[in-house]
């Protein structure tokens, strides 16, 4: 894992220009939001996520965050049939916030595209290299 | 159609409006113009980085761009908002390269801030004097320090003004503040504690000249030396922290009213005497929660409690502003100053007959090893024997202190309610009798 100011970008993940981050897992994908979104989004106090058996389209809205004072749209990083939702997150929303990466992921997709869609989304260099770049034009 | 808001600024208020807004509203199309490079920062930290207690101005920055992708609000920085035409409903813009685009708007917010002020003195074109309102002027000061400058002049005591002073000085800068008023922080203190906070200042070395206007510039191509009371004082840097004036040139010309302060005129939904275009923030006015006059007290926390009003507003839902307090802390050096409501000297000003009380204690029970001072002056309407005011000074825990007597003087708490005040006690954290309690006792007996 490296770190870009203050964000950090794990190796192994699969990033999307929306903040989410993908993890391949066998036939599925583990999906969630990177450490930069939810610092951009600060105190996370609901999640409103699909139920399992529904359809996520890449680069459509699945869902929706909201913290104290902003509200997001989550945006899939690839299509699939939700498998699994993380009810821990729309129990207690503030995992999103102390680990993004790992107790508060969102979704366990089962993909319909995998290998076309990972074209359009970023591997660990590339995303160390755009948040380099987010960092940069603040 | 989707409702279109814009909105004019995107600092304090103007980021606050758009995310009331977007929460209010998420198909909305908002769109945030500004001039800066920057959207989105803390100007209260800009002493801060000068100082060197915050490594880099791009910390200031509060929202970064994800912040705007992901609520979906069109920022257009570098751009220039030339004219509102209310009638029409748009704005027209123009960005960096000059092009020029009008806008339509369902609602419009008007979140221009305010700029440094330059009273009418001779010289004050020379290139040299800088200011303290952006990252730009902040990048400049610290450019100028690295540059080798030894000493400043500061015109003005104000907060921006003395925590610039105190930063300097934090830099290895011989520093001398010019102050008009016969006190330092004339907006936040009366004389008497602001004159404990001026002792505190001069111990430090901070040389501090009350009572004289700076009368010229001098210097041949670039300001060398300000004339100040008849004194010529001679420096590297001078720094022009007279205050600021509300940014109301865009609504003048749009025919959108003035209060009396001269200043955007506002109702309780933050809304201008023109349907749906709001005013919020340093450029705004809006009433004194007691003495019910409209005030322009350009500070954050009003800028994003209007913001956040007008934006919901906006928006298309519902809210109404409250009114200010104007409650303020700042710390200086090792001393912390804070005040809410109204002061001794404004309620003289508004013919508002007054008893106040005030109390030297300590941070800590007295005999705890780390116990600081802390002063606390209460300042209570004869009649209704209401508080309206309070000012603290101290080592430390003045904030929440100052925000207790703000949440009093919110519930129009008495002052004999205030003195029966049920308060916490540890010996490492407080004393057994409150400093505000014991304060409250103090008025109450001049009210026997």
């Amino acid at each position: 894992m490296v770190k870009v100011e203050a964000y950090e970008v794990p190796e192994g993940l699969y990033y999307s220009k929306d903040f989410e981050w993908i993890k391949i897992e066998g036939d599925k994908v583990r999906m969630g939001i990177t450490d930069y979104a939810q610092k951009s989004l600060r105190e996370i106090v609901y999640a409103e996520l699909p139920s399992a058996g529904a359809e996520v389209k890449q680069g459509e809205p699945y869902g929706t965050l909201e913290s104290v004072k902003a509200v997001s749209d989550l945006v899939a990083a690839v299509s699939g049939i939700v498998e699994a939702v993380n009810d821990e997150v729309q129990s207690k929303p503030e995992t999103l916030n102390e680990d993004p990466y790992s107790k508060g992921w969102l979704l366990v997709v089962i993909p319909t595209n995998l290998q076309a869609e990972l074209a359009n989304l970023m591997d660990f260099n590339q995303a160390v290299e755009w948040h380099k770049a987010q960092a940069q034009s603040k | 159609m989707a409702r279109r808001v814009i909105i004019i600024g995107a600092d304090a208020a103007g980021v606050e409006a758009a995310s009331a807004a977007r929460k209010k509203d998420r198909t909305a199309e908002i769109t945030l113009v500004t001039q800066e490079k920057n959207a989105g920062y803390s100007r209260c930290g800009l002493p801060f980085v000068i100082g060197g207690h915050i490594s880099n101005f791009s910390d200031l920055i509060v929202y970064p761009p994800a912040y705007f992708q992901m609520l979906k609000l069109n920022l257009r920085n570098e751009t220039k908002a030339t004219a509102i035409n209310t009638k029409e409903k748009t704005v027209t813009i123009v960005d960096k390269a000059g092009a020029t685009e009008v806008l339509p708007y369902d609602s419009l917010v008007i979140a221009t801030g305010a700029d440094s002020f330059m009273p009418p003195i001779k010289g004050k074109e020379k290139p040299g004097i800088l200011s303290l309102r952006g990252i730009e002027d902040g990048e400049k000061i610290v450019a100028a320090v690295k540059a080798g400058a030894k000493s400043a002049v500061i015109m003005g005591a104000g907060l921006i003004g003395l925590e610039t002073g105190v930063a300097l000085i934090e830099r290895g800068l011989t520093v001398t503040v010019v102050e008009m008023l016969p006190q330092i922080l004339p907006q936040l203190l009366d004389a008497d504690m602001a004159k404990q906070v001026q002792d505190h200042l001069q111990e430090k070395g901070m040389r501090i000249l009350t009572s004289k206007s700076v009368e010229e510039f001098l210097g041949e191509d670039t300001v060398t030396a300000i004339m100040a009371g008849g004194e010529k004082i001679e420096a590297d840097l001078f720094i022009s922290a007279f205050g600021v004036r509300a940014n109301t040139k865009l609504a003048v010309e749009a025919g959108i009213p003035l209060g009396e302060t001269r200043a955007i005129k506002t109702n309780g939904r933050m809304e201008t005497d023109v349907r749906d275009v709001y005013a919020v923030g340093d450029c705004a006015e809006a009433p004194n929660i007691f003495t019910h006059r409209p005030i322009c007290a350009q500070l954050g926390t009003i800028a994003v409690r209007q913001g956040k009003v007008a934006g919901t507003n906006a928006g298309g839902d519902y809210a109404l502003f409250t009114g200010i307090l104007a409650s303020a802390v700042t710390r200086l050096f090792e001393i912390e100053a804070g005040a809410t409501g109204i002061s001794e000297t404004a309620a003289a000003r508004n013919r508002i007959e007054v008893i106040t009380g005030a109390i030297s204690s300590k941070t800590k029970a007295d005999y705890y090893p780390t116990a600081k001072p802390i002063k606390v002056k209460l300042i209570v309407e004869k009649e209704s024997q209401r508080l309206i005011g309070a000012q603290i000074i101290g080592g430390e825990e003045v904030t929440q202190r100052i925000n207790a007597l703000s949440f009093a003087i919110q519930k129009q708490m008495t002052v004999r309610e205030l003195a029966k005040a049920d308060t916490a006690y540890a010996p490492p954290l407080c004393e057994t009798w409150e400093p505000m309690v014991l304060a409250a006792e103090m008025v109450l007996m001049k009210l026997r």
